[in-house]
């Protein structure tokens, strides 16, 4: 029997190591030290909540944190880490040994994976912590608005702490994707960029052209959508204050199609990877 | 140390074998072709010590690059112990070190040459062991706590080495491996060659100093813009003519005067005397070593 050309054990290796070097850098700890401090600081920003209910500024402002400097992250470690293995020429010695290029690639968006995945599971944990106090606090001071109990659904920040995860995480996969071809590591930053942007905002186009009668325009704006994922799906469980939690089904449903988007973007990176002279 | 864990594939193939390798680059947006390496035909028998020498440019890292699978020929082949050197598994008997290093930097050298280890399929006790024992090969030991990215250049050439043979690979390819590295070092690699030649491994080594390459070398090939302009065996050198150099007590003039009379009766000819001079390496290396001893 012939065995798989691929070994999963070498991709865990490489994604180990890509970790250990992501958490050893200066850059992360900041991203991660200025999103804790917004979300920890965010009771303090109170004031500033334009009337809307203080817990449900302080989830926006965890959530937001969230995206703003998991976005940034996502985007500068993927091409940081991936990028640097061929500018400092460290992936000569690595492609040297036993590993396949679809290991090298694999291994390192598995790392990329679980920093991401540590990211959110640290923010979502401080903000629900932080949540579940200052809620206490409310309640003592003014018992009446909660007559029914707490209002936060903490499910739902759990559930929108992995939904952010898997928006970072194709995010990753498009920059990853650019960076297997890239000449350059900003190129390959300034484009993860640009597909976050074009991500927020491809709704509109495809709402734009899905009216017009073109059909040509249609197909573009099909096109678009299928071509770049809607981050803007992700917010599903943002409303987690005094709100229930969208239908598992309908949970289970936008996974699929970030983990679609997922796969993808990774089998083109190692099709692109594998072309790639170093 | 412990021992190896893979083995050859075939004991009988060529340890290296390259038939007809071309390598064509594009350069520039028109795509004008490049050719690195030129039908390159070479075999190298296992046990041997190789010097692939040639100018700057002349297609020796690229070759070495062809022959590891970064990157793929235009046309030709390569085996390593007769499995094809596309192959992963072709590379689980090589080790290698490349042109001017640069190792991850957030990593310490011993965990370093561990992940290498460990990606070479080491695991268990001789994992952590096989790892000291490299670093302890390449004179390491006291700095391999350090991380990587405050080594210096010749630190990095010797951690480099440990990762290239901590998995007691049959084959080590190391290319220019005493660029930037003192002659303590230099001459510690050149031990280190001969001694992994006495273990019967078989090491493919670039270098621009010729005279190392001549103490280590079994065979030597030439290129020359990715051609292969001359191939042979160290032993088979020709020599200079029919002259001899002897190296004799110092003779008063008067003696000298009656060795090359005695010389010309036979029709022989003294063509030079010089007094021969302490090599200035050995001098270094005496020097040094006596410091470090004390």
């Amino acid at each position: 029997m012939r065995a798989l050309p691929f070994s999963a054990g070498q991709a865990v290796l490489i994604a180990g190591n890509t970790l250990r070097e992501a958490v050893r850098q200066k850059i992360i700890g900041l991203f991660l030290g200025l999103a804790l401090a917004l979300v920890i600081g965010a009771r303090w920003f109170r004031d500033f909540n334009f009337g809307a209910p203080e817990l449900k500024f302080l989830a926006d402002c965890g959530l937001g944190a969230m995206t703003f400097f998991g976005s940034a992250l996502a985007i500068t470690a993927t091409a940081q880490l991936f990028f640097g293995e061929i500018e400092n020429r460290t992936v000569l010695t690595l492609l040297a040994r036993p590993v396949r290029r679809s290991e090298f690639v694999v291994g390192k968006y598995w790392g990329l994976l679980v920093l991401l995945g540590a990211f959110c599971a640290l923010l979502t944990a401080v903000l629900a912590t932080v949540l579940w106090w200052r809620e206490g606090e409310l309640m003592r001071d003014f018992p009446a608005a909660f007559a029914t109990g707490r209002v936060v659904n903490y499910a739902g920040v759990a559930v929108a702490g992995f939904l952010g995860w898997l928006k970072l995480s194709v995010l990753a996969g498009f920059t990853l994707l650019v960076a297997s071809f890239a000449q350059t590591q900003l190129f390959a930053v300034v484009s993860g960029f640009f597909i976050l942007v074009i991500g927020h905002l491809q709704y509109l186009a495809q709402e734009a052209y899905g009216r017009s009668e073109a059909w040509l325009a249609r197909l573009g704006g099909g096109g678009l959508g299928l071509l770049f994922p809607n981050f803007n799906l992700f917010a599903l469980a943002d409303a987690f204050v005094g709100a229930d939690l969208p239908a598992w089904s309908q949970i289970a449903r936008l996974s699929l199609y970030g983990f679609g988007y997922l796969g993808t973007t990774c089998a083109l990176a190692i099709f692109s990877f594998r072309h790639r002279e170093i | 140390m412990p021992a190896s864990p893979v083995a050859p594939q075939s004991v009988s193939a060529a340890a290296i074998e390259l038939q007809g390798l071309v390598k064509d680059f594009a350069i520039g947006l028109r795509g004008v072709k490049l050719r690195a390496v030129d039908h390159l035909t070479l075999r190298i028998e296992p046990g041997q010590v190789f010097g692939l020498l040639g100018p700057n440019g002349s297609g020796k890292s690229t070759t070495i690059k062809l022959l590891l699978g970064l990157l793929a020929p235009t046309a030709g082949r390569g085996t390593i112990f007769g499995v094809p050197s596309e192959r992963a598994d072709a590379r689980r008997t090589v080790g290698y070190l490349p042109e001017a290093p640069y190792f991850y930097g957030h990593l310490t050298g011993f965990e370093l040459v561990r992940f290498y280890a460990r990606l070479s399929g080491l695991g268990g006790r001789a994992l952590d062991e096989g790892a000291r024992a490299a670093i302890d090969r390449v004179e390491m030991t006291g700095a391999a706590d350090r991380l990587v990215r405050n080594y210096s250049k010749g630190m990095l050439q010797r951690i480099g080495l440990a990762q290239a043979i901590v998995h007691q690979p049959q084959l080590l390819i190391l290319d220019e491996p005493t660029a930037g590295v003192d002659p303590a070092g230099a001459a510690m690699i050149a031990r280190l060659v001969l001694e992994l030649k006495a273990e019967g491994k078989t090491v493919l080594i670039t270098s621009h100093l010729l005279a190392q390459m001549e103490e280590v070398c079994d065979g030597v090939a030439i290129l020359d813009r990715g051609r292969l302009i001359y191939q042979g065996r160290m032993a088979d050198l020709p020599g200079r003519g029919n002259r001899q150099a002897m190296v004799l007590d110092a003779l008063p003039p008067g003696e000298l005067e009656e060795l090359r009379a005695w010389l010309a009766a036979r029709g022989r000819a003294l063509h030079s005397v010089e007094t021969p001079r302490a090599q200035l390496e050995r001098v270094y290396l005496e020097r040094v070593g006596k410091q470090e001893q004390s």
